[in-house]
């Protein structure tokens, strides 16, 4: 993604990387195959096919990438331990293997690397995914539900907590843009003026949406991305999803294009015992525009500012209207 | 004064050439959709050549009118843009100072909507 440091050719990585993947899979490997994938903005993402004495494993390398990891963000350290903790809980995620500390100057890990689909819009369109579709909301939920259980003591190095906490974060970020967006500031004022009071606080995912879930035919197969991990309230969690960016065009379905809420909803409820309404997710929904909106233009700052050159990141900037609208929209609705 | 193609048109002519000439011999997935967003950024180019100048004279006034400034409005295309930034730099003050203007939801709607016009118009039309 970046043109100002490029990323290393499978051959340069596969040296150090086969140094490191010995303590873990033993002396007698061998890379078979080593391919960048399509990643996020941040992480670089290489599939590594590994021949050891048991047959080849299909494992994912995920490593940092050009960037400063920006606030709020994990380390992959942190990322891996989380991983492994969800795993120990029961949530459907690729099974981590072990955190490799650096390779050519920059933090990795590896896990399995999982098959099905994570292009939202083909999950949302797909023909063959209709029946993926029909059980996504409940296993959607199930897995929230499990997230959320997970003991906060567990992952002591999570950050956040609270409504306030989100909106102070948020608020920094807008400060940290050069420019002002009257938009996003009518936005921040509405949420600031009805935060909830902090409750409960539970761990959560940060980013459980269409899009960060590998999905086969018959539904929901892993859990993705946990980079955003961090504590907070859970409605934030469950509310993420309905987000408009995430309904990849597929509007009128609420919840990330595939259904409606209230099912989702309620099945949550009935398995966390908690009573979240269709209120606070309107509430948080509002929120998760906001959170988008500042991503999308402190993406494109990460362009600016050459930190990474990127023409998709410098579009970014432009799309951020795409979610301000959306926010306005719902403050209307709101009001 | 340059010669044709004008900046749109030159715009036009490179976003048209990665349409048709450089995307369909592309496979790897994660150039394709770089190369898809590198034309859509071209075609805001366009749009904003096109509209963007009135555009910015209808925020500027707007503004002026919600923050109650009754100087006139610059003629000058980049005297014109510092004045939007400035306004907006203070409408955006007074809502985090909780003295948010009377008709300040509907301004933004409006000015809003004409950002998409120009960055994403497929987009504002889902709302119709």
């Amino acid at each position: 993604m970046s043109v100002g440091a490029p990323p290393l050719s499978a051959s340069t990585l596969s040296v150090e990387l086969r140094d490191r993947l010995v303590p873990i899979f033993g002396a007698d490997i061998a890379i078979e195959q080593l391919a960048l994938l399509a990643g996020g903005a941040s992480k670089e993402a290489w599939a590594l096919d590994l021949r050891t004495p048991q047959g080849t494993r299909q494992l994912l390398v995920r490593r940092a990438g050009g960037g400063v990891i920006h606030q709020g963000t994990l380390t992959l350290e942190d990322e891996h331990r989380l991983l492994e903790v969800a795993a120990a809980a029961g949530v459907r995620v690729p099974m981590p293997c072990g955190y490799l500390g650096e390779i050519v100057g920059r933090p990795a890990f590896v896990s399995e690397r999982v098959s099905g689909e994570t292009i939202g819009r083909r999950i949302v369109q797909r023909p063959e995914l209709a029946d993926a579709r029909a059980v996504l909301p409940a296993q959607m939920a199930e897995e929230l539900a499990k997230i959320h259980a997970i003991p906060a003591e567990r992952v002591p190095f999570l950050g956040g907590v609270g409504a306030h906490d989100v909106l102070g974060r948020l608020t920094n970020e807008v400060d940290h843009l050069e420019d002002a967006h009257p938009a996003i500031e009518l936005g921040l004022a509405w949420a600031r003026g009805r935060a909830p009071e902090r409750n409960e606080t539970v761990v959560l995912h940060g980013d459980l949406r269409v899009g960060n879930l590998a999905v086969t035919a018959t539904g929901l197969g892993h859990v993705l991305d946990w980079e955003f991990g961090h504590r907070g309230d859970p409605a934030e969690d469950v509310a993420w999803p309905l987000v408009r960016a995430w309904r990849f065009g597929v509007d009128q379905l609420r919840l990330g294009g595939i259904g409606d809420v209230e099912p989702y909803l309620e099945r949550y409820n009935a398995l966390t015992g908690r009573h979240i309404t269709l209120a606070s997710l309107d509430y948080w929904e509002i929120v998760g525009n906001l959170k988008w909106a500042i991503g999308a233009l402190t993406q494109s700052r990460r362009h600016l500012s050459g930190q990474q050159r990127s023409v998709e990141l410098a579009v970014l900037g432009r799309l951020a209207a795409e979610m301000e609208f959306e926010l306005l929209h719902l403050l209307e609705r709101a009001a | 004064m340059q010669d044709r193609p004008d900046a749109a048109e030159l715009a036009q002519a490179v976003r048209e050439f990665i349409e048709t000439e450089v995307l369909p011999g592309i496979d790897d997935p994660r150039l394709r959709f770089r190369t898809l967003v590198a034309a859509n950024g071209l075609g805001i180019l366009e749009r904003e050549i096109a509209l963007g100048a009135p555009l910015v004279r209808r925020e500027v006034g707007s503004l002026a009118r919600l923050l109650g400034h009754a100087d006139p409005l610059p003629d000058d295309p980049g005297e014109l843009r510092r004045r939007a930034v400035d306004l907006n730099r203070e409408l955006a003050q007074r809502i985090r100072a909780g003295d948010t203007p009377e008709g300040a939801l509907a301004h933004l709607v409006a000015t809003v909507a004409d950002k998409l016009r120009i960055a994403s118009p497929r987009y504002l039309e889902r709302y119709r």
